[in-house]
């Protein structure tokens, strides 16, 4: 009897121990690891190489993915994304009986993935990589106590956030749209013969380009049935004046002829080109940073709406880009030219190197809000400062939606899109971006 | 009340101490016995590093095969005395090759000689054995077609009443494809035996989806009576890959088990399969070595389906990262095998481990892992204690008897180093070995083209409990063995056995040999005719 009220003591003892020393789960640290690698990566992916809007998507959906997966074991109750994602079935899982500290783990595998998703990244940005996820412990003393970092903790952290990294990219790499500028991949896209005829896509002036990533469509999207989203396709071609078509091209020329100051301005400010800013998956992930920062969000919902967000982007992205080239539809610069003015150009911006329907913005945006409207509600207003460096921001929306709306309208304002690319993409983004909310953590 | 709670706890260290299980001694006699063996070259080379042991002589005793890589490989033929140190002897046995990655003894052609299937990059052999320790290519003899590809695994059993084996081949990355290895893995291919009396096999089929395989092993799995294929699959190159078990049998087509039928999908870098009875439920576990990944498997809710569940972390098989030498990145594994290493009784467990190249990821001091394990189905860490240990890149190995003193002796195929080989001098020295628990071996003979009864289950019965092993060709990580199958006795001086014969299913009388008494520390063969014959 004594022995076993000794037992009894001792086993409480050891429960009492335990529960002292057990670990923190990710939810009680801030979001600042993951938004301080957000925003080093958003200015970088403007300054790489390869970097164009459906890659800088992808990037960003790896990104926020490898962060959630890292951590879903110091999330209570959610689980990971594996089984549901294309190809996606199961990813290491942290060790049971090593206590692990969520922002050191976090750290590791976003500096992990970001030196595997931007290996072209300059070598001032390769430096600023590393001098992030070193100093990271000073920058952010209240998420690294070093009561909760021993040596041990912080060696198993650190390796398993890169063993995750790993096993993430080895997935990833087999999507399609690895190594983009890759001599496989430049070949690939180098052999894409255009289908010619009647309303077919054609090099745009002033530069007849080269279609952009013509296979991209083909990448393997991560979440499955995409195709439900597919819009209904545009108008049928016609140079007839009445037609529907004609009064879509009709409608892009009279307003890039006298456009108002407003349109300009929304056209330049949606424009978001590779190579001056951190493209449009970018300009939302900005948004849902500055978000996440401004709400004190804890490390666990950053890391699920990093990798909801991200996912849906990307993914709007290969729909998109499946369906421009299966339509493969002239731009309006083509259509003007041919039908009724043969001096006409986009009077903002050189028209984009591939098909025109549907309208990536419109997808892209429609699919981020969507996202958004669910982590942050509907009527939501914000305020966007993706720009604030250009001297264009801070800019104020009433919703996401509106913001998406306005992001959707800007190509129209800017001459390269008919309104039905603009509409039906921006409901195809809106679908792509329920289903990602569709994924489940719990 | 707390001196009352103190004076238990010794008691309890007592406890503890009783049941951790004993340590064997590994005496490193590389230079001695005369291996110099290196696998070497760059990127096919990456994987396999194999060694093949077989009795090629009726010595008794296992000569060895080691892959070489870049290199030739070598046939070692086992000249040690019988307790004694271990000597070998390296002879030209026509299995000097170019290119190899592993071996896996066989006998093919049901002539009672061992023959050996020797991966390669390039095209596979059969290498029929003549006797005396000389081999000769047979690849045109028995119509097998070699191919030209990365193979790196292999398996092999007589299915149904076929009198030739069926041959399961494990293939890696296309060869033409090294500028983007990722989501170019090329199919397996089965070979099964062609009509007819002689030895001959039928043009190579497709197993559809390959996903890089780098481990394979027919086993049966639910004691069906029929063995089922897994394959180990490398997560690294595969697209949409993941781990696989193949329905296989005579005259139908190869078909996945499904998730359907209770498979579930696991991903991870398969790099080696072993397998045991781990609980005496005569359902065999399976160890998968990955990097820091590593699983063992056991069946989730019985054998109507195939899903299993992951116990690595309740029974201490882990091995995520090195135990030893400082190094506190992730492990890589390679090899594995279930063996009786102290003779106590209860399965041990032999991970190989070793950095791929240069990862930098990833550990460079990986030691291999000689998990010891104890009648409360618990696994302790014990190769830095017994001396086995290994700090190169290892590949392939292997836990077998090379002196007949049935203490299981050590071997591992390093990359880019030497091949290492330690004899088990058990409690004792080199100077004078002790054994530890006894230990009874026992090799299968049958009539027909199986004669080593590939597919049967030796069962022993000592202690009050059964052990079983079951007769396979495959597994581990490009390295086998054929010969006598090995069980620990423990403190038990005599023991009973019996097999299951290939196709048995337990309960199965027809197919059941009658128990036979057998003394412990002792060599027997069991065979179906006369009976256990020492």
């Amino acid at each position: 009897m004594i022995a076993r009220v000794f037992l009894v003591l001792l086993l409480a003892g050891v429960g009492r121990s335990y529960a002292q020393g057990a670990p923190p789960d990710a939810g009680r640290y801030s979001a600042a690891v993951a938004t301080e690698w957000f925003r080093l990566v958003l200015p970088a992916i403007q300054q790489t190489p390869g970097q164009s809007p459906p890659v800088a998507a992808r990037t960003l959906a790896v990104l926020g993915l490898g962060l959630y997966e890292s951590m879903v074991a110091g999330m209570p109750g959610r689980h990971s994304f594996a089984g549901q994602l294309n190809e996606l079935e199961s990813l290491p899982e942290a060790q049971p009986d090593e206590p692990l500290h969520w922002p050191t783990v976090a750290n590791a595998t976003l500096a992990a993935l970001t030196r595997m998703l931007l290996p072209n990244a300059p070598a001032d940005w390769m430096a600023r990589f590393d001098a992030l996820e070193r100093n990271m412990p000073v920058a952010q003393p209240a998420d690294f106590n070093p009561a909760e970092r021993t040596a041990e903790v912080i060696i198993r952290s650190e390796t398993h956030g890169r063993l995750l990294a790993m096993a993430l990219m080895t997935w990833a790499r087999t999507d399609g749209g690895h190594d983009v500028l890759g001599s496989r991949r430049v070949r690939l896209d180098a052999s894409y013969v255009s289908p010619s005829g009647l309303g077919a896509w054609v090099p745009t002036p002033p530069r007849f380009a080269r279609p952009l990533l013509p296979n991209w469509g083909t990448n393997r999207p991560f979440m499955k049935g995409l195709e439900k989203c597919d819009p209904p396709g545009p108008p049928r071609y016609d140079e007839t004046p009445a037609s529907p078509f004609h009064r879509e091209a009709d409608e892009v020329h009279r307003i890039s002829v006298h456009p108002t100051e407003e349109q300009r301005r929304i056209a330049l400010y949606w424009a978001d080109d590779p190579g001056k800013t951190p493209t449009p998956a970018g300009h939302w992930a900005w948004i849902l940073t500055d978000l996440l920062r401004d709400r004190k969000a804890d490390l666990a919902t950053a890391a699920e709406r990093y990798a909801r967000m991200g996912i849906a982007m990307s993914d709007a992205f290969v729909a998109t880009w499946r369906v421009k080239y299966a339509v493969n539809l002239l731009r309006p610069v083509t259509f003007i030219q041919l039908a009724f003015d043969a001096n006409w150009v986009p009077p903002l911006m050189e028209t984009p190197a591939f098909p025109e329907y549907p309208s990536g913005h419109s997808v892209q945006s429609g699919a981020a809000s969507a996202v958004l409207e669910a982590f942050y509600g509907r009527d939501t207003a914000f305020e966007d400062r993706t720009h604030n460096d250009r001297g264009w921001g801070p800019k104020r929306f009433k919703s996401f939606r509106a913001a998406a709306e306005e992001a959707a309208a800007s190509r129209l304002y800017a001459g390269i899109h008919f309104r039905s690319a603009i509409e039906h993409g921006t409901a195809q983004g809106r679908c792509i971006g329920s289903r990602a909310l569709g994924l489940s953590t719990r | 009340m707390l001196w009352v709670g103190l004076a238990i706890l010794p008691n309890l260290a007592a406890s503890v101490a009783l049941s951790a299980p004993a340590v064997p001694r590994f005496v490193d006699e590389t230079d001695a016995a005369g291996i110099q063996s290196r696998f070497d070259g760059d990127w096919e080379y990456t994987v396999g590093g194999g060694v093949a042991a077989f009795d090629c002589d009726g010595s008794g005793l296992p000569s060895l095969f080691i892959a070489g890589g870049a290199n030739r490989s070598k046939f070692y033929r086992n000249r040690s005395a019988r307790g004694g140190a271990l000597k070998f002897v390296t002879e030209r046995a026509g299995l000097e090759l170019t290119s190899t990655l592993g071996a896996y003894p066989i006998d093919i052609d049901g002539d009672g000689v061992t023959d050996l299937v020797v991966l390669r990059v390039g095209e596979t052999l059969l290498m029929r054995g003549l006797g005396d320790c000389r081999f000769e290519r047979a690849n045109e003899r028995w119509a097998f077609q070699g191919g030209n590809q990365w193979t790196t695994a292999f398996a092999a059993a007589w299915l149904g009443d076929e009198a030739r084996p069926t041959l399961a081949f494990g293939t890696y990355i296309d060869r033409s494809r090294q500028d983007f290895p990722w989501g170019n893995c090329t199919d397996n291919q089965l070979v099964r035996p062609a009509p007819g009396a002689g030895v001959a096999f039928t043009a190579p089929r497709p197993l559809k989806p390959g996903h890089c395989a780098l481990g394979m092993l027919f086993s049966d799995w639910n004691r069906s009576g029929a063995p089922a294929l897994r394959v180990a699959n490398d997560r690294e190159y595969y697209k949409g890959g993941q781990e696989q078990l193949w329905h296989i049998a005579p005259g139908s087509e190869p078909r996945l088990y499904t998730e359907a039928e209770g498979w579930k999908p696991l991903q991870i870098w398969g790099m080696g399969i072993a397998t045991t009875d781990l609980d005496g439920s005569g359902y065999p576990a399976y160890y998968l070595t990955s990097m820091a990944d590593n699983k063992l498997q056991v069946l989730a809710h019985g054998s109507a389906q195939p899903e299993y569940r992951d116990v690595a972390f309740a029974r201490g098989v882990t091995a995520h990262r090195p135990f030893a030498g400082g190094d506190v990145h992730p492990s890589t594994a390679w090899h594995a095998q279930f063996a009786d290493a102290n003779n106590d009784g209860w399965p041990d467990l032999f991970v190989v481990k070793g950095n791929v190249g240069n990862m930098p990821d990833f550990a460079m001091l990986d030691p291999s892992n000689l998990l010891l394990g104890g009648p409360d189905g618990k696994y302790i860490e014990s190769a830095t204690e017994a001396g086995l240990v290994n700090y190169q890149r290892g590949r392939g190995g292997l836990l077998v008897d090379l002196n007949g003193d049935g203490l299981l002796d050590a071997l591992i195929v390093n990359r880019w180093d030497r091949a290492k080989i330690w004899r088990n001098v058990g409690a004792g020295s080199a100077a004078a070995p002790k054994g530890m628990g006894h230990w009874l071996q026992v090799r299968l003979r049958q009539e027909g083209g199986n004669r080593d009864a590939v597919g049967a289950w030796l069962e022993v019965e000592a202690g009050g409990r059964v052990q079983r092993r079951e007769q396979v060709i495959g597994g581990g990580h490009a390295s086998g063995a054929l010969g006598f199958l090995h069980v620990g006795l423990g403190d038990a001086t005599t023991a009973r056995v019996r097999v299951l014969w290939p196709g048995a299913r337990p309960g199965d009388a027809a197919l059941t040999s009658p128990w036979f008494e057998a003394s412990a520390d002792r060599s027997y063969v069991l065979d179906r005719r006369q009976g256990l014959v020492p």
